[in-house]
């Protein structure tokens, strides 16, 4: 049984969607969506995430002829049954008026027709802004959109395809999908106890956006997972250019082990370990016996336990 | 001359449209003539196969809606110079849904194939000075097929775009060494040096009663080179085809024998044509009675017994030609089949009831 979403993928043209979109499900870096060339009416692509669950995604070319059809004559099509919106802005952008009518458009349909959708703001390109005005500008697009958007809900982040930012925010956006995200923590934070590791996070294996985690104190960083994922994906699309494909990694200096390997059919797992005195092959062999629970816990307590479901 | 298309309208262009892709608008029509003919409606219900994604990039595209035909081929050029990264845009023609557009296809395809190759050398179409051009193009290109069906256009100094219509017609069918070819019109309308040699070397020994074998022999020209090049004389209606005439035929009435009556036109083509040389015009009376006199069973050679009085003045040979080229009579044809077989004698080759009687005399050498 497969839970299936219908995500909307959409934004002014030139915004960045599909750059996005190639970069975390299409194995693309960041270079390479220079290539890209515009998207022409709406392209589907069917993205299988961590075994039983489909997203549906619709990016839609956002020239100004595409998107007055999509809220004419392709209206019911588009935005019927959708679960997420996800809404790109290009921060560098000189029409803000004219974006935040389509946005305006988007919701209206949205309302109309999938008023439960969840919507999502990537303000995005957020790398050609000062470093030190970043904040201050994102705070302000949040305050914007907030208010824009009532009486629907929408949860804003910055976004730059030159660094982990992106994965942050897409790892956000798919956490709210995925069926029994509730049981993967409890048993992940179980592992974590029964190991004593410091820290656990479960990548979905395709895309390395961080699906769970565990921690059992504050850590410095709070933006470390998504660095990692970003890193850890880099390098994985390094390693199969040379025809090579990244299995596993070991990290150690005096303060901390950290272990990276692949855990079920569908997901990575890194376990840190601040304790020196363990050693690997310990740390290694528990990996090992988890996984065959966890691999269960895919298989069979996936959809059952969920809230949304949909057969397409 | 206007080209009829095989239904018999003639293909009129209504409209030649340039459209693109521009980075912020999306998919437009930058230029059309006459104006404003495709309506904004109409575009949106088509655009996507106008300006199209890449699986349909580079291929003729007919699309049918609103009571219009629309042809066009999206052409796309990568390349990162443009924005995008690819230059997209599609010259296409308006006809009414009506119309068969066949003869279209070849012209928008060499259109696209030119404009392609213009950008790729001059970047005509991404430069504004240069694209604006295409408007008086256009224009001219609209009035000239409209009008004699061809197109002669300087785009530069260097660059001359030539179109034409050309009608497509129907396959010919296979020429048979005992398939005998007759002019439709009178032999001399057909200007002789413009043929092919093999053509030139035949025409002579076309007359209507000689068939393709004997051609062959008597003109001194391969059978195979003989075949083709009546077949190619059969594509463009010069000549069309008749069985062997002999004696022993049997031919019967079509439908079409009452156009003998009907129509004067072709009764004054008969009678011209079937009256023997030298003597006064056969009367109508006389040639629709022999025609009738035709039917399974009766030879030829029965029917000149029966109407020696009718025949006075007729040619019957010609009188069965010319039954044949205007469908007024058709040849009963016969199969024999070897009936009687023994255990020792060989498989029958050619009496096996799938070869007619005139393919056996013919390959048998009896005619």
């Amino acid at each position: 049984i497969v839970c299936a979403f219908q995500v909307l993928l959409m934004g002014k043209s030139g915004s960045g969607k599909t750059s996005m979109r190639s970069i975390i499900f299409a194995n693309y870096i960041a270079r390479d969506t220079r290539r890209l060339g515009a998207t022409i009416d709406v392209e589907h692509s069917h993205v299988r995430f961590l075994g039983n669950l489909v997203l549906n995604l619709w990016d839609c070319g956002g020239q100004d002829t595409f998107m007055e059809n999509y809220f004419t004559s392709q209206r019911d099509n588009i935005f019927r049954n959708v679960e997420v919106l996800i809404y790109v802005f290009d921060v560098e952008s000189r029409e803000l008026e004219k974006d935040m009518h389509y946005y305006q458009s988007c919701l209206e349909a949205i309302l109309q027709n999938s008023p439960d959708a969840k919507v999502f703001c990537l303000v995005h390109k957020m790398d050609l802004v000062q470093e030190d005005q970043r904040d201050l500008i994102f705070k302000e697009r949040e305050e914007d959109l907030r208010r824009l958007s009532r009486p629907l809900a929408c949860t804003c982040f910055r976004t730059s395809i030159w660094d982990e930012t992106l994965y942050k925010a897409w790892s956000s956006i798919v956490y709210q999908l995925i069926p029994n995200v509730q049981q993967l923590e409890t048993n992940l934070r179980n592992f974590a106890q029964i190991i004593e590791a410091d820290e656990v996070l479960l990548f979905e294996r395709a895309t390395f956006l961080v699906i769970s985690h565990y921690q059992c104190k504050e850590q410095r960083d709070a933006h470390r997972f998504e660095k990692i994922s970003n890193i850890i994906k880099q390098f994985k699309l390094s390693c199969s250019k040379l025809a090579a494909s990244f299995q596993s990694m070991e990290v150690r200096n005096s303060n901390f082990a950290a272990f990276i390997d692949v855990f079920t059919s569908n997901t990575y797992v890194m376990v840190i370990m601040s304790d020196p005195s363990i050693p690997s092959a310990a740390t290694l062999i528990n990996i090992r016996n988890a996984r065959k629970h966890f691999e269960k816990l895919e298989r069979v307590d996936g959809p059952k336990h969920s809230l949304h479901m949909r057969m397409r | 001359m206007r080209i009829k298309s095989m239904m018999g309208m003639p293909t009129r262009i209504e409209c030649i449209f340039f459209s693109e892709f521009h980075p912020t608008l999306g998919p437009k029509i930058t230029y059309q003539v006459p104006e404003e003919y495709i309506s904004r409606e109409l575009f949106d219900t088509v655009q996507v196969y106008i300006i199209t994604k890449p699986e349909l990039q580079n291929k003729l595209i007919t699309v049918t809606a609103m009571g219009k035909k629309l042809i066009g081929c999206p052409v796309c050029i990568e390349h990162k110079k443009y924005s995008r990264n690819a230059l997209l845009f599609n010259l296409g023609l308006v006809c009414d849904a009506r119309t068969n557009t066949c003869s279209l296809e070849p012209i928008v395809k060499k259109l696209s194939g030119y404009l392609t190759t213009l950008e790729l050398e001059s970047g005509f179409i991404s430069k504004e000075e240069s694209k604006q051009k295409l408007l008086p193009i256009m224009s001219t290109l609209l009035e000239d097929l409209n009008a004699t069906g061809a197109c002669t256009l300087p785009i530069d100094e260097s660059n001359t775009i030539h179109l034409k219509l050309i009608q497509l017609r129907k396959d010919p069918p296979i020429v048979q060494e005992y398939d005998v070819p007759v002019f439709t019109q009178c032999k001399d309308h057909f200007i002789k040096s413009q043929w092919d040699l093999t053509t030139q070397q035949i025409l002579p020994y076309i007359d209507g009663f000689r068939h393709i074998q004997k051609i062959s022999a008597e003109a001194d020209v391969e059978l195979n080179l003989v075949r083709i090049a009546v077949q190619n004389l059969l594509y463009y209606g010069v000549v069309t085809l008749v069985s062997i005439f002999q004696y022993s035929n049997v031919y019967c009435t079509t439908p079409k024998v009452q156009s003998l009556i009907d129509d004067k036109s072709i009764q004054e083509e008969c009678l011209n044509y079937v009256t023997k040389q030298g003597q006064k015009r056969a009367s109508l009376r006389d040639v629709f009675q022999l025609y009738c006199g035709l039917s399974p069973g009766t030879t030829v050679r029965d029917l000149c017994s029966r109407y020696s009085q009718q025949l006075q003045r007729v040619d019957e040979r010609r009188l069965i030609q010319f039954g044949l080229m205007k469908c007024l009579i058709r040849r009963l044809q016969k199969y024999p089949v070897k009936v009687i077989r023994d255990e020792r004698s060989r498989p029958p080759r050619l009496y096996t009831g799938c070869h007619s009687y005139d393919e056996i005399c013919c390959k048998t050498g009896r005619v």
